[in-house]
């Protein structure tokens, strides 16, 4: 293996501190004249809803964190961000929970003071909790009506039995309608997760990394450190092919999906990288599948594949829209085929040097804009708590060969490992 | 040919967007969705020298795409690019919009693709999207503005291979493109590209008159059905006033008071979410309104000749739908009679003035702002507000308010459960009470509040109130 340090990817500078409660502080400077991004990543998602009965409480939560603190009602703050004409919001994934801020640059301070003081003096009442709680089966309510939510939820569903990204981070329905019996115990959750320790700050934009320093220090400087020890329960290995299928009441195309486990996210793992040129190579318009399926024999009408980034194993996903319930066994048929080819047939090496080309320029490409910068070295922070993270995992895709691909679709695409769902017209 | 050029070089990136001033209105009657058709002929059939394949493997390392959009009045070719590519693709961009190839093949994919957009898609697995484009149908019914841009399910199986080549040669012409660049366009670049674009035609087919309203008074409802755990709602009527005209900026002020979208701003919002937990959001707009993507912001160079005001209430079960549309209406009627509190006002200048700097964080986003003004024979949006905002009255607003929105006129459509619909349609007409019951605490000015909305009249004719499953919308 080569011993020079990784290339370097990211094109801007980071900065990084961690404050003495453990929360770690990044800075990254961008030519954005008078515009900053504010990110609060919490390490803490679906995956940490192991209490039965209580999925989807990580997303509610998120919720819940609009609505106030003694000195901040949820009227005025959002009075406040109004008046600086930001955009705020915030979402949760199965492993992580983020709230941002995008203002003016100038408003930095004033977006911190507003924003630390929720994470550590969030306080409301039963009914606004309950209010909430409509709100959450709104939003599961406004997603009923598009198959390929129902299609993830299964393929979920039946691809886990032990681990919790068994349910989706909206949770199941019947534990939806339960929340808002659920006072209390979103009070242990704040108490449990939402700790200095857990937490990153990214903030990224027009700004000098050494006074957004100084402002985290005194805003977050107080917020309490001590996240609970938490292990997520151990997925077994899979032992046989799992099927399952939704009868769809309203018209639809036919929609096929496969999964298989794959390994949990690490910047140094040849495999999970691998497994990532494999989603490109042989499921990107450019592959002979999406040539034969999609624009040869025209069965299906979009197909795409990938491996998700999780703390934990996740899946390997292939969906495919195919046009006629005929065709699903002949389309699930060649996928099946062209991840056999990938196991057994190394990729010729200009394939492989589009591949990556490809995956670095796309990446390169989705951080023009403050939100995008911050956003994205969230995403390696939450996985691995290192935003070198960032430059190590494109250092391992420029070393990923051809051998390297055949033996992670090798280990990755066995039928035993095999979820396959699909949905059609009932 | 009109063109933006917005050079700047603090981005390793090149934006392009060249906008035609043609769309879904110049659909030839009987062949509904030939403009998207040929659009998407453009972005995904190749050129005369390279198969849509050899496209895609050119493209490919690039992580580079040629997209298109085509709304009613604009179709827009765009695409960014790294510097490190910027030649390489600019060939392709140009073959692209110069010598399409419209292969046989592509066509029945294409075809077959906005076919199933509209049967297997907006018909089917977007209540949301439907309740709007149904909304769309009432104001304009029978006419293009009054159904998706990718055409109806009759119109689409009529067009044949040679109509997208037809449609290109005829309404991709000079005087209808704005060419805009952004970005690290050194001016060699740009005279070349202008130099290219030179081989369009100088002129196209002339354009049709534009959209005509539908005058009836008086409220009217359209419940479309399907298969729905909770109901879509749009609200809305017909608005002449376009970012052309004066009018529109003290009237975009007013509907980001009511309802900024995505926002906690708004009085709908405040109303219907934080309040009561009616549903997960509730937002109002003085023009077409296309997020873009994930964002909170709206896509650039939808450009409109005819807007509409249109309130957007996002899925609330089906017994609170009554309720929901009459607080609705009321808050809007108040919002005419009673026009912005002053503080309110002050507020959402404020707000306006700082947030629309949001809305152009990439070049490409700041190119489509500047296009979009460049359409409307203005400047871009923001600089429009930042110009207009600090001298604007609430006098102004109430009064712009006053003349252009009127409750009375809204168009309502409802996406439910077929076994709702009937009750839904039968408690419009009657102006049957709808109390509402929560199964949570509820503050007591709100229950106040309640008790007078559960009453609202609505005074709706039962004769304009229809219901219409989903799969005859838009069919021809």
């Amino acid at each position: 293996m080569p011993s020079a340090p990784p290339r370097a990817t990211f094109p801007y500078p980071i900065v990084e501190a961690t404050l003495d409660n453990g929360l770690a502080v990044v800075a990254v400077p961008l030519d954005t004249p008078g515009l900053a991004a504010h990110y609060v990543a919490v390490r803490t998602g679906s995956r940490n809803e192991v209490e039965p009965g209580l999925s989807g409480f990580a997303h509610f939560f998120e919720h819940m964190m609009f609505r106030g603190t003694p000195r901040f009602t949820p009227e005025r703050y959002n009075d406040v961000l109004k008046r600086l004409g930001a955009d705020g919001n915030a979402f949760t994934t199965d492993d992580w929970t983020c709230y941002h801020v995008t203002a003016a640059a100038s408003a930095l301070a004033t977006v911190m003071d507003l924003e630390a003081d929720r994470f550590m003096n969030l306080r409301y009442g039963v009914e606004a909790f309950q209010k909430e709680a409509g709100a959450v089966l709104g939003e599961y309510n406004k997603n009923a009506s598009i198959p390929i939510n129902a299609l993830v939820e299964k393929l979920h569903d039946v691809a886990y039995t032990t681990h919790t990204y068994k349910h989706t981070t909206m949770g199941f329905l019947r534990d939806i309608e339960n929340m808002p019996r659920q006072y209390d115990h979103s009070l242990a959750f704040f108490e449990r997760w939402y700790r200095a320790d857990n937490a990153a700050l990214v903030v990224a934009g027009d700004v000098v990394p050494d006074e957004v320093f100084a402002l985290a220090r005194r805003y977050f400087g107080p917020w309490r450190p001590g996240v609970a020890p938490f292990t997520t329960p151990r997925e077994p290995e899979q032992a046989g092919e799992r099927r399952a299928h939704i009868p769809w009441a309203s018209p639809t195309l036919p929609l096929l999906a496969l999964a298989y486990h794959a390994p949990a996210f690490d910047p140094d793992d040849a495999d999970g990288r691998a497994l990532d040129v494999v989603a490109q190579a042989y499921f990107a318009p450019t592959s002979p599948l999406y040539r034969q399926l999609v624009l040869e024999r025209q069965w299906v009408e979009g197909i795409g594949a990938g491996a998700e980034d999780h703390r934990d194993p996740g899946l390997f996903l292939v969906i495919a829209r195919v046009k006629e319930a005929e065709r699903v066994d002949d389309v699930r048929a060649a996928i099946e085929g062209a991840l056999a080819g990938a196991a057994t047939v190394p990729l010729p090496a200009d394939r492989l040097l589009a591949v990556s080309s490809r995956i670095r320029y796309g990446f390169l490409s989705g951080l023009q804009t403050p939100d995008q910068v911050a956003s994205a070295v969230c995403h390696f922070i939450q996985l691995t708590g290192a935003t070198a993270s960032i430059d190590r995992s494109f250092a391992t895709l420029d070393a990923i060969g051809a051998a390297d691909v055949v033996r992670a679709a090798d280990r990755a695409f066995a039928a035993g490992n095999r979820t396959v769902v699909t949905l059609l017209p009932a | 040919m009109r063109t933006v050029i917005l050079p700047s070089g603090g981005t390793p990136f090149i934006s392009f967007r060249l906008m035609f001033e043609t769309g879904s209105a110049d659909d030839p009657p009987g062949r509904e969705g030939l403009a998207a058709l040929t659009a998407g002929l453009l972005a995904e059939g190749g050129t005369r020298a390279l198969t849509y394949e050899q496209l895609l493997d050119a493209l490919y390392p690039m992580a580079a795409g040629i997209g298109v959009q085509v709304d009613r009045e604009a179709t827009v070719v765009y695409g960014t690019v790294h510097r490190d590519h910027l030649d390489a693709y600019y060939d392709l961009l140009r073959q692209v919009v110069l010598e399409p190839r419209f292969d046989a093949k592509d066509f029945l994919r294409i075809r077959d693709d906005q076919r199933n957009a509209i049967v297997a898609g907006l018909r089917a697995a977007d209540d949301e999207a439907l309740g709007k484009e149904a909304l769309a149908s009432m104001l304009y019914p029978g006419q293009p503005y009054g159904r998706p841009a990718e055409g109806t399910v009759a119109g689409i199986d009529a067009i044949g291979g040679a109509d997208p080549a037809s449609f290109h040669r005829e309404r991709y012409a000079r005087d209808r493109m704005i060419v805009g660049l952004a970005g690290a366009v050194p001016d060699p670049f740009v005279r070349r590209v202008l130099d290219d674009l030179a081989a369009l035609p100088e002129s196209g087919a002339p354009r049709g008159t534009g959209p005509r309203p539908d005058a009836g008074d008086g409220l009217t409802a359209l419940v479309v059905t399907k298969p729905a755990r909770a109901c879509a709602i749009s609200l809305g009527h017909d608005l002449p006033v376009t970012r052309a005209a004066d009018d529109f900026y003290p009237l975009f002020v007013a509907g980001s008071y009511f309802g900024e979208h995505r926002t906690f701003n708004g009085v709908l919002m405040t109303k219907m979410r934080s309040d009561r937990g009616l549903n997960y959001g509730d937002y109002a707009y003085v023009e077409s309104f296309v997020q873009d993507g994930s964002s909170t912001f709206p896509l650039p160079n939808v450009p409109r000749r005819r807007q509409a005001f249109t309130i957007w209430i996002r899925p609330v079960a089906p017994e609170n739908a009554h309720f929901a549309i009459r607080l609705a209406v009321r808050e809007m009627r108040r919002l005419v009679r009673d026009g912005l509190p002053a503080q309110a006002f002050e507020e959402t200048k404020e707000f306006l003035a700082s947030y629309s700097r949001l809305w152009v964080q990439t070049p490409s986003r700041r190119l489509g702002y500047a296009m979009d003004g460049a359409f409307y024979g203005r400047l871009g949006l923001v600089e429009e507000l930042a110009a207009r905002l600090p001298g604007m009255t609430r006098d102004e607003v109430n009064a712009a308010v006053r003349r252009h929105l009127d409750p009375e006129r809204l168009r309502i459509a409802i996406v439910a459960g077929p076994e709702h619909a009937g009750a839904i349609a039968e408690a419009l007409a009657s102006d049957a009470p709808s109390p509402i019951v929560y199964a949570t605490d509820t503050r007591p000015d709100v229950i106040e509040e309640d008790c007078e909305v559960a009453v609202e009249p609505l005074a709706l004719d039962r004769a304009r109130c229809r219901i219409v499953p989903a799969d005859a919308m838009f069919e021809r």
